[in-house]
């Protein structure tokens, strides 16, 4: 265990940067390089050439996608676990997949203010999109899952969610006769087709969903024309002035973190559920979302409560709701209508062309 | 002559008592720095009843938690940046520094006994 902590905290240093003094020197360089700061006052020129680079170098994506040594990735295990992602058999009532809520043609949600669950219920939380998980450190919502492993087994056995056991999964895909030979080729051992390997591969495929690379890429990257000026201008009050990397930080433009962030209040305590009551900071702090593929249509938020950005925006300028447990980043801000503006075209630019998607035909 | 092994194991209790309450007298202070989203881990080797003293460097506010080897948990109130929390370390064996908002924070070490 050790060893994979270790492993984990190496990685994700290399990752993730710190954003700190040399993150402001470089924020102010990229301004004046933009033009916003005022003339005369910019650092020298080679010097701000280098702080450029190491605030672009904090929003850089990684080369290759990390596998946990405890679950490597194998095509074959990809495979399998994309055909149990579209298999509405890990259903009780046999209709509903992975795949259902997390639908690839609508940005892996399922463009829902809240998700509808078993009997066509709604669910108090809106479905997330699933890319780009394999460097995620919390899952859900609330952070209640450790490993994209051990989250898999969240909807398949929540009773208003596919409720399902994991035993009658199992008992199906045995009925099935094509699975065993895909958890044959995917796994060691007499009798593969179990529930641990079936989470392990639903994970291994998970972990292969990453954002195509955006315009945002190629402008770090160094392709000056890859994005706009207005953009520029919208990743420069994002680090800046609007506060927003102080939680969206990173490729991914997520902390991995929890924040109460003032919005109206439900009943849903989101991460206070799980902390001491004493620990104010996790009442109402739901999971910072990436703002990867952001679904520019909406709604926002764990339980959809924002229907637009302009809404969004807007709670952001006002500073949500001061309650004890608000994120210390939250403060009140001016933010002009073209400021606003160029924030939206910044969040534009971390949009890849979608790529094709292939069904896999099931077994 | 019979009184001395009958006194012998009052004599021990007396020593080990003394030794106890002298102790915290030699508690050490530890000093840990938080940078961002992490806790660096000077190394340290401390003992039950040192202290250590986390230092907020960061730019944001931090809330950490140390969970001891049974269970325990000790939550330390929300730190904003520029601030210092303190935890007294209650248990020998191992503890695991962890934050409520920022769950990437990790650090372990063991604590030893008197
Ligand atoms: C009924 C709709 C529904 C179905 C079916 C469903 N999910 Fe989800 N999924 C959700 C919702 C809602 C959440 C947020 C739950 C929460 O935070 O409590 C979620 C969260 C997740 C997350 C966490 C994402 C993150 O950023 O933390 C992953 C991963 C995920 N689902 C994968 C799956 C897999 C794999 C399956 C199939 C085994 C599945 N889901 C089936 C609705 C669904
Ligand atoms: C204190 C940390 C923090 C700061 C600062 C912050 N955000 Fe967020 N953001 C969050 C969290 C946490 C959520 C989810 C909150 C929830 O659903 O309860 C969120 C949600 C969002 C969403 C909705 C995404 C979705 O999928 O629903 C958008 C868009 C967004 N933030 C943009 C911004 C912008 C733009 C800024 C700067 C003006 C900003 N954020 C500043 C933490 C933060
Ligand atoms: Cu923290």
């Amino acid at each position: 265990m050790g060893d994979r902590a270790q492993d984990n905290r190496l990685r994700r240093r290399a990752f993730r940067p710190a954003l700190t003094v040399p993150f402001l020197a470089a924020l102010c360089a990229l301004a004046s390089g933009l033009g916003l700061a005022q003339a005369g006052r910019s650092a020298p020129p080679e010097l701000a050439g280098e702080a450029v680079r190491s605030t672009k170098a904090a929003f850089r994506r990684p080369a290759d996608t990390p596998f946990p040594g405890t679950n490597p990735f194998s095509p074959e295990k990809e495979a399998l676990g994309k055909a149990l992602f579209f298999d509405p058999r890990l259903s009780r009532s046999g209709s509903v997949s992975c795949a259902t809520c997390h639908n690839p043609s609508l940005g892996w949600t399922d463009g829902l203010p809240r998700a509808v669950g078993f009997g066509m219920e709604i669910l108090p939380r809106r479905t997330p999109q699933v890319r780009n998980l394999a460097w995620a450190a919390a899952f859900q919502w609330d952070g209640r899952a450790d490993s994209l492993e051990m989250q898999a087994r969240m909807p398949i056995t929540a009773p208003a969610e596919m409720n399902m056991t994991m035993d009658l999964v199992i008992a199906r895909l045995k009925a099935a006769p094509g699975y065993a030979p895909l958890f044959r080729a995917a796994f060691a051992g007499d009798d593969p087709l179990n529930a641990g390997n079936l989470l392990a591969a639903l994970a291994t495929y998970e972990r292969t969903l990453v954002s195509p690379r955006a315009p945002f890429d190629r402008w770090i990257e160094g392709d000056e024309a890859a994005i706009g000026p207005d953009a520029k201008q919208g990743f420069a009050l994002f680090i800046g002035k609007a506060g927003c990397s102080a939680c969206h930080s990173g490729w991914r433009f997520t902390d991995d973190s929890f924040h109460d962030i003032g919005l109206a209040v439900t009943e849903d305590v989101g991460r206070g559920a799980f902390a001491p009551p004493s620990v104010t900071a996790m009442q109402h702090a739901f999971k910072t979302p990436s703002l990867r593929e952001l679904r520019m249509q909406g709604p926002y938020m764990h339980d959809g409560q924002l229907p637009d950005l302009d809404a969004v925006l807007e709670h952001y300028a006002r500073g949500g709701e001061k309650r004890p447990s608000l994120s210390f980043e939250m403060k009140p801000l001016e933010l002009a209508a073209d400021e606003r503006r160029a924030l939206v075209a910044f969040l534009q630019t971390l949009k890849a062309e979608p790529v094709p998607v292939a069904l896999p035909h099931l077994p | 002559m019979a009184m001395i092994p009958r006194l012998f194991p009052g004599v021990l209790v007396l020593l080990l008592g003394t030794f106890l309450l002298a102790a915290p007298a030699r508690a050490e202070e530890f000093e840990v720095q938080i940078h961002h989203t992490e806790v660096l881990n000077p190394g340290i080797s401390p003992r039950v009843g040192d202290v250590l003293s986390f230092v907020n460097h960061a730019e944001i506010a931090h809330n950490l938690y140390l969970t001891y080897e049974d269970g325990t948990v000790v939550t330390l109130d929300t730190q904003p940046p520029g601030t210092t929390k303190r935890a007294m370390l209650k248990q020998a064996g191992h503890v695991i520094v962890r934050c409520w908002i920022h769950p990437i924070i990790r650090m372990e070490f063991d604590v030893a006994p008197h």
